[in-house]
């Protein structure tokens, strides 16, 4: 696949030499000549110096042929303008831009483009929340515009689930377990599958349907 | 960006446009079409337009950001539009082409 990455910084210079590595051609843009000397060493990966906010230089870069732009400067106007860009002017199928201050994830949507965000904070969070808390629910990360999610509930003792089959549970529509961590090992979530306490169930949800997926998992 | 054309070309020499169902993603198009369907869909707080565009052969989607309306552009009016469609969950949908009111 082409990816276009903006911002040649740690992030996006990471991202870069992964994904080259994977076979995948990079091109990274940057309108540091410092980032140029560092990139020009990773392997497989054609820099272009310029302002990734100009619509002429994301045409120089080829981003009018790119499966996926990913915007990763450290600044979030420069993201969001990137992303709006290249979904406005190229269409590229799929955009995925950094949320670096929280407080502007509101903007990160498909009114500027944006098609997938990640913010760190908000990752971070998450993998907290997670790691501390037994019997809550707790969102690890988001699909479709946040239609959709992957939720994590660590069972605690009095969670109506415990001793049930999973099939014998009463899944909402439009959700559907994906995976039950035990012991630290992955175990597929089988219809015969009989959950205990201390079980992490992994699952794939709408949004809609969370509240009775925290009545199964949770109870009342 | 968001930018808008006056009706001055309008000096009917025929041109001709390509049908919407022949539109490919990804392309520069300028094409011919009738307001079918508008609706504001306010995504958090902004507000954008989306505008269902038919001709004879299909229709496209195409979104406005940051408006409720556009002066001139009713249901059933005829307009140009020229920019890169993407494809989106509603089909073909060009974001804040530029436009002409026929």
């Amino acid at each position: 696949m082409r990816i276009v990455i903006a911002g040649a910084g740690s992030v996006g210079a990471y991202m870069a030499e992964e994904l080259a590595k994977l076979g995948h051609a990079i091109i990274l843009l940057d309108n540091d000549a410092a980032a140029a000397s560092r990139a020009e060493s990773i392997p497989g990966v054609t820099f272009v110096l310029g302002d990734a906010c100009d619509a002429d230089v994301l045409a120089a870069a080829g981003v009018g042929e790119a499966d996926v732009v990913s915007a990763v400067t450290g600044d979030d106007e420069d993201n969001l303008v990137v992303s709006l860009l290249s979904k406005q002017e190229f269409g590229v199928p799929r955009v995925v831009a950094r949320v670096n201050n929280p407080k502007n994830e509101w903007m990160f949507n498909d009114m500027w483009g944006v098609d997938v965000s990640v913010s760190t904070p908000h990752l971070l969070t998450a993998l907290v929340e997670e790691a501390v808390t037994v019997g809550s629910f707790v969102h690890l990360l988001n699909f479709e515009h946040g239609k959709a999610g992957l939720c994590e509930v660590t069972l605690a003792e009095g969670s109506p689930a415990i001793g049930q089959r999973i099939g014998a549970l009463a899944w909402p529509r439009e959700a559907s377990a994906v995976a039950i961590i035990r012991d630290g090992h992955v175990m597929p979530p089988d219809g015969e599958f009989v959950l205990l306490a201390r079980d992490e169930v992994l699952v794939l949800a709408r949004s809609e349907a969370e509240d009775a997926v925290r009545a199964v998992l949770i109870g009342s | 960006m968001f930018g808008r054309k006056k009706k001055d070309d309008v000096s009917e020499t025929e041109e001709t446009f390509p049908a919407l169902a022949s539109v490919s993603p990804r392309t520069h198009v300028r094409v011919r079409g009738q307001v079918f369907k508008l609706r504001t869909r306010p995504r958090q707080g902004m507000p954008a337009l989306e505008v269902t565009l038919v001709d004879e052969s299909g229709s496209v989607t195409v979104v406005w950001s940051g408006r409720r309306s556009i002066g001139g552009v009713g249901l059933g009016r005829r307009i140009i539009i020229e920019g890169v469609p993407a494809q989106g969950p509603r089909g073909l949908t060009f974001t804040n082409p530029s436009y002409e009111l026929l």
